[in-house]
């Protein structure tokens, strides 16, 4: 009887394995910090102070390395249950990364914690809002190191579509199918680490690729204020559809030719990136024509760029080019979440706001770095509403729903409508409290601008509306609200679902 | 070798050891999956004939359909030349009625090859008439064959939406069948899995989870306003239940698949309008293996009294150079040739030449002479 009992022994409540998690968390944390190397090299190159880089990546890497020594024990497990747990504090981790540089030299305008922290997350989550409004105040190291940070975030993202989400079933689908989720997420397998390095590798060559393009236009004298600056800057936020820029106005200074090459990179950006791998690559171009996602969002752009174009138009804001130009990059900037602006569309006419206010809940295709609720998971949602549709009047029939002709099984659709209901009711609750803590400040926002402050955040979009839209920023809002909106950033670039399994109970204990 | 166990890697695995022991023999393979009868067209299985059950019986009912007065079909010469047993009966148009077969208007490149009245057979000539009641052979062009449809059954026109009961295997090789001709395939399957299984793969059929016997269903999805139904359950008593309930809610024709050799008489009996006994239809199949190598087919007709044979003349027959007209009889008759690939529906004075592949309806009696003869 003793031996039996010394078996069983005392009660182990615990569900999670935390120093699993620190384990992976600590070592993800330490490989991050040497990105600081980049910024160190512009800040030489400047002639920039680099120590707040240098300081901010060893004290990144030194707790990484710190955590993961505590953490070394031969057996940890590491499974699906961690996975949620990692993936959430390795992009609260990366946030603070990133704030590290703009609290240490930031000047006033970055200071605050709070500040800094959504500066940061801002950046990691390739949203797009900021809260600096004097942009000399920052010098060029400092600047460039917003844009990089933002491009370090849409590398995470691509591995988290690949790697992560297909196994926590929120991605919508599974990016590639041949890549089924194996148990263990600590040791990536092979073939995902060779999609994760091809992948990258695509995003690389297309940043740079755009970088080329811009800096180009600058050389040849197509485009003044296109400076190689300029030019890297704009391509490290337009591929992660970031939208953070050195210029206070945006994309509106820069040449007619920039805009649409910005605006033709942010269409890729917020494709599947499996799917431009395959097309682009592989030279499979009927793979586009094929894809049933991608086809409903050129479509969807297209028509919201007509509809703007047209609004623009009638309004006098612009005409012939210009106003195709001013309708579709709006159009693409807010649909793909990256957040760029050529005009201040806050002071548009209310049926285009709400044209763009409608535009921030569409979203990137899944396995792009675009946010939002994404193009496939509106697209199923359709497919369903049509079968329920359908069974009332024919409660026996059997339907299928199928994309790109594949059946898609009812766990995943289960796990849209329910990702999609938590997507809304999260917007909402967000904008609750947003709107309360604006009445409270007494900030004097009106109407619709809470509302679509919250968009902006859980779609990882950037710009709202009113002192908030493209052309203004965070700096006037509440602490309240900004911690709400870097809850809402976070939350929404790890598709939610991941973020609330943490506050089940269940989750933790047995 | 011929390997119809009932399970198909058996048989797959016989088909193979006989290859490997008897380099000459000719095996033989049944199976009921299709994916084997398309990995032998590719070239896959070193097998020299594949059948599958569902597959031969999906393809009895699809030229059922195309024939909708026909009570059973078959094809020669690669679709060229069909062959279809009609019942008349009393909607038949007048015109090929009360007149002799010289005069009446009878489609053209197609013979009648017996008429069976009672237990009495006539092998027609220009003088002999058709009365209600009669069982005709025909053999002719497909076309004609769809013509003497349309003459016997002057209401009954092209189905083009049929109702399937049962998804199993045989309801999906036959849904799959039709649904490649265009046809508008619904499939009820009683079974919540299997429906959906059916209805993943066959992406143009409607699939519905209902037992088919239910009547607010039936009404509801206007079940009865289809052209045909075809009963393809695991279960005669199944078939023969739901297809009465169809008959009731107004389907005008009905296709049953009789598993049991005598379920046959009795859907007969219960109206039905065809029944396939998918083992008939693939022994038939697999029979035409077995026989002399220059009989390339055989039908068997009217539990087997009758055989329609597909054999190619020998140059020493004593028949070579001989016109039609000339003939003797002897209990059978030539519906067709196929000469250099394409078929002829011979005249009188047409002349029998060395080599052709002669369709011809004898009874079962005196075939091997019939074979020996040519």
């Amino acid at each position: 009887m003793t031996q039996v009992s010394a078996r069983i022994g005392r009660p182990r409540r615990i569900a999670i394995d935390l120093w699993a998690v620190i384990h992976l968390v600590g070592s993800l944390g330490k490989y991050l910090g040497l990105a600081a190397a980049f910024p160190i090299a512009v800040a030489i190159g400047y002639g920039d102070p680099f120590w707040p880089f240098l300081a901010a990546g060893a004290i990144t890497s030194g707790l990484g390395w710190g955590l993961e020594r505590v953490a070394a024990h031969p057996d940890r497990r590491l499974s699906v249950r961690e996975g949620f747990l990692v993936v959430a504090l390795t992009w609260l981790l990366a946030a603070a990364f990133a704030s590290m540089p703009y609290l240490f030299a930031g000047g006033e305008q970055l200071a605050s914690p709070i500040d800094a922290y959504f500066e940061g997350m801002s950046g990691f989550t390739t949203t797009g809002a900021t809260v600096v409004t004097d942009f000399d105040e920052l010098n060029e190291s400092m600047l460039m190191w917003r844009q990089f940070t933002q491009w370090l975030g849409g590398m995470g993202i691509i591995v988290l579509a690949i790697a992560v989400l297909p196994r926590l079933r929120v991605g919508g689908r599974q990016l590639m199918e041949s890549e089924l989720p194996g148990p263990e997420i600590g040791a990536l397998s092979e073939r995902i680490r060779s999609t994760a390095r091809r992948l990258w590798a695509l995003y690389a060559v297309l940043t740079g690729v755009q970088a080329l393009i811009l800096a180009s236009f600058g050389w040849s004298g197509i485009d003044d204020a296109m400076t190689p600056f300029n030019a890297v800057a704009h391509a490290f936020t337009t591929m992660p559809t970031g939208g953070f820029s050195p210029e206070p106005r945006s994309i509106e200074p820069f040449a007619a030719a920039s805009q649409w090459v910005i605006a033709i990179f942010m269409i890729a950006a917020g494709a599947n990136f499996a799917l431009l791998y395959r097309g682009l690559v592989r030279r499979r171009a009927n793979a586009f024509a094929r894809d049933e996602e991608f086809r409903l969002y050129v479509a969807l752009i297209v028509i919201a760029a007509a509809f703007l174009t047209a609004q623009v138009w009638s309004y006098g804001i612009a005409g012939g080019e210009e106003a195709f130009r001013v309708g579709l990059f709006q159009a693409v900037t807010i649909m793909t979440s990256t957040g760029y602006a050529t005009a201040d569309f806050a002071t548009w006419p209310i049926l285009s706001i709400l044209t763009l206010f409608g535009l921030m809940f569409i979203g990137g295709c899944a396995g792009s770095t675009g946010g939002g609720i994404k193009v496939v998971r509106h697209l199923l949602m359709g497919k369903i509403l049509r079968r329920e549709i359908g069974q009332t009047l024919s409660p026996e029939s059997v339907i299928p729903i199928r994309l790109n002709n594949a059946p898609v099984d009812e766990r995943t659709l289960r796990a849209i409508a329910a990702f999609i209901l938590l997507y809304v009711g999260l917007w909402a609750v967000g904008a609750a409290v947003i709107a309360v803590d604006i009445a409270f400040t007494g900030l004097g926002v009106p109407g619709l601008d809470p509302l679509a402050i919250s968009a902006s955040a859980i779609g990882n979009i950037g710009p709202a509306l009113g002192v908030t839209g493209p052309m203004g920023s965070y700096a006037a809002v509440g602490d309240v609200s900004k911690v709400t909106m870097i809850a809402l950033m976070w939350v929404g670039r790890l598709e939610i679902i991941p973020v609330v399994v943490l506050l089940t109970r269940h989750y933790w204990r047995l | 070798m011929i390997a119809c166990t009932s399970r198909d890697e058996v048989n797959l695995v016989a088909g193979m050891f006989a290859r490997r022991e008897a380099e000459h023999a000719t095996t033989v393979i049944r199976t009921s999956s299709t994916e084997y009868v398309e990995l032998w067209r590719e070239g896959q299985l070193d097998v020299d004939f594949v059948v599958s059950s569902e597959l031969e019986t999906a393809h009895a009912i699809s030229r059922t359909l195309g024939v909708p007065a026909a009570r059973h079909t078959d094809v020669f010469a690669e679709g060229q030349v069909q062959l279809a047993e009609f019942d008349v009966a009393e909607g038949a148009s007048p015109t090929v009625l009360h007149a002799s077969l010289r005069d009446a208007p009878v489609p053209r490149d197609s013979k009648i090859a017996a008429i069976i009245r009672g237990d009495e057979t006539i092998l027609p000539g220009g003088d002999d008439e058709i009365a209600v009641g009669d069982r005709i052979v025909v053999i002719g062009s497909p076309e004609a064959i769809k013509a003497w449809s349309r003459l016997l059954w002057p209401e009954g026109g092209a189905v083009r939406d049929v109702v399937i009961f049962g998804a199993g295997r045989v309801g999906t090789a036959i849904a799959r069948v039709l649904l490649g001709q265009g046809l508008s395939v619904r499939m009820i399957e009683a079974s919540k899995e299997q429906a959906l299984r059916t209805a993943e793969s066959l992406p143009k059929a409607r699939v519905f989870n209902a037992t088919g016997v239910d009547p607010d269903f039936l009404e509801r999805e206007r079940i009865g306003q289809s052209q045909a139904a075809i009963f393809a359950m695991r279960d005669d008593a199944k078939n023969h239940y739901a297809a009465s309930i169809a008959q009731v809610h107004g389907i005008p024709f009905t296709i049953a698949i009789a598993h049991e050799a005598v379920s046959v008489g009795a859907f007969h009996r219960a109206g039905i309008d065809v029944s396939i006994n998918p083992r008939a239809v693939t022994a038939e199949e697999i029979v035409r293996f077995a026989h002399d190598p220059r009989t390339q087919q055989i039908v068997m007709l009217e539990e087997n009294r009758y055989e329609v044979l597909d054999v190619t003349t020998r140059d020493s027959s004593r028949y070579i150079g001989m016109a039609f007209r000339d003939m003797p009889v002897h209990g059978s008759i030539i519906g067709a040739i196929v000469r250099n690939g394409s078929a002829i529906f011979p005249h009188g004075d047409d002349v029998l030449q060395a080599g052709d592949r002669v369709i011809i309806f004898t009874e079962a009696v005196n075939a091997p002479w019939v074979v020996e003869a040519l």
